[in-house]
């Protein structure tokens, strides 16, 4: 069953096309990526699936629930970390996870929040102000944020972007973890190829706001006829074309 | 609740901002009682108790729209607001929870100035009697709205504008009669005032403090003056966020 379908999104600001058509979806359990060079269309298409930006067509169903007029009931069963999004900096750890809690009208906040300090082994972090983490401390203050309510779809925007190998590397053992063991759908963008190769269990390539390749990173390649979703992000970038169809 | 512990936590985590709620209202409660107490001195016929009176419930109006416009300024700069709206809370919810933490902080600010003139120039509150319950929800529902078209206006045309949430309800005091009455103003200025829910409180706390009474058709205006303002701010805000959404301006508040 699809946890969100995705269909002939559109989205232009003035004269520029950011999204041009794009239709897709993910199922429950599924790793999905989006890629692409900078301003190929990602995040204005995941910001118009979670509700911040409005199509100027298409429609975007999470859960069985169209965004446009039930957005409050999709996104309870949904979540959302990104790079470039912080917490309010002079709460502290526990506050945050205790606000969002509350704001996701979770039934036991305290014990959540307690299960995610666990999980994200933010224990000695619990009584710091956000503004005094590092990087990566942050980061895993975010997804704490992203895993609170247990979402069915967790959707990231290029979510190590800001980390060392170490940290990122971390995060992402977390994250694969998290589709494996809870099997919770995942919608993410990044511009770390191997990241990607990792975690996603299907891959669209997304160039001039068009979908313009789907498949695993191994058909990818393979369609491309190159040895990695690295080579076929250049060649995608680049405007080439695949060599066979996936 | 989760926009209530949020103000609440973001309150107690800056200590400056809680310096700054008091620091404003008292230094004029103390410049104009002092103002008053000089004149009295002189033998200006002038009634301290509508000077201090008409400090005391200004403060409420600035207070009421200033933390609804602070408390959603600090997710903007935090970049958290993004957090907030891919949540399932509504634009409603989150209204009304800055709401309740602001209705809070005013009944703090407001007591602790009601001490500080009775314990400085003998001026207790309570002269202004019963009057002062329609008074004070009147100017607070004044203030609310003017948050909400704070808010509004960031929304609609970006982070640059929000020197308005510090600005606004201080343009509308010459038109509130807060220190003289609407009738010293020119036309125009009248015209105006007659607009502005708080001229009619301040009208009004001039007659009770004289031994009038309250001119209830005076509340009335006001309460009616009201419930436009709150009903045109929150569509106004409606219309922001929509705007926002269609135009992806919304998304700019995570640059």
């Amino acid at each position: 069953m699809d946890v969100l379908t995705v269909t002939a999104l559109c989205k232009r600001f003035g004269s520029v096309v950011a999204v041009d058509g794009v239709s897709f979806t993910v199922g429950a359990g599924e790793v999905v990526g989006l890629l692409g060079p900078n301003g190929a269309g990602k995040t204005t298409t995941l910001h118009m699936v979670l509700g911040l930006t409005r199509p100027d067509s298409g429609t975007v169903e999470m859960f069985g629930h169209d965004m446009a007029r039930d957005r409050s009931r999709a996104l309870a069963r949904a979540n959302f970390a990104a790079s470039y999004l912080h917490l309010p900096a002079v709460l502290r750890v526990g506050e945050i996870l205790d606000v969002y809690a509350h704001l996701y009208g979770l039934r036991r906040p305290a014990a959540r929040v307690a299960e995610m300090v666990e999980m994200l082994d933010l224990g000695p972090l619990r009584r710091q102000q956000f503004s005094r983490l590092s990087s990566g401390q942050q980061t895993r203050v975010l997804l704490a944020k992203a895993l609170l309510n247990d979402p069915g779809l967790l959707v990231l925007d290029e979510p190590t972007a800001n980390l060392d190998p170490d940290a990122a590397d971390r995060i992402r053992g977390l994250l694969v973890e998290q589709a494996v063991t809870s099997g919770r759908a995942m919608l993410i963008t990044s511009h770390n190829m191997r990241e990607v190769e990792r975690m996603c269990d299907r891959v669209h390539f997304v160039s001039g706001g068009r979908i313009v390749a789907t498949g695993s990173a191994v058909e990818l390649a393979g369609a491309y006829g190159v040895d990695d979703l690295e080579a076929v992000f250049l060649r995608v970038a680049r405007g080439g074309a695949p060599s066979s169809t996936t | 609740m989760g926009i209530v512990k949020r103000d609440f936590y973001a309150l107690r985590g800056n200590g400056g901002r809680l310096l700054e709620i008091f620091f404003w209202p008292v230094l004029e409660l103390v410049i104009w009682g002092f103002v008053s107490v000089f004149l009295r001195a002189n033998n200006v016929p002038i009634a301290v108790s509508m000077l201090l009176g008409a400090v005391l419930l200004w403060q409420v109006v600035g207070r009421a729209q200033g933390e609804l416009a602070a408390m959603f300024l600090h997710d903007v700069w935090s970049r958290n607001l993004l957090n907030v709206f891919v949540s399932p809370t509504s634009l409603a919810e989150f209204l009304t929870g800055h709401v309740i933490f602001g209705a809070g902080l005013i009944a703090l600010s407001t007591a602790v100035m009601s001490g500080l003139a009775l314990l400085l120039y003998g001026f207790g509150i309570a002269t202004i009697g019963p009057a002062l319950v329609p008074f004070v929800t009147l100017l607070v529902v004044m203030g609310w709205g003017l948050g909400v078209v704070s808010i509004a206006v960031v929304i609609r045309f970006g982070e640059s504008t929000q020197s308005v949430a510090w600005v606004l309800s201080a343009a509308f005091q010459p038109f509130a009669a807060v220190f003289y009455p609407v009738g010293v103003l020119p036309p125009v200025a009248q015209a105006i005032a007659h607009a502005v829910p708080a001229s009619y409180v301040f009208e009004g706390l001039r007659g009770v403090l004289d031994g009038h009474g309250i001119d209830w058709s005076g509340v009335a205006m006001a309460g009616l003056l009201d419930l436009l303002l709150v009903a045109g701010a929150l569509a106004f805000v409606a219309h922001a966020l929509r705007h926002a959404r269609r135009t992806g301006r919304l998304s700019k508040f995570g640059e």
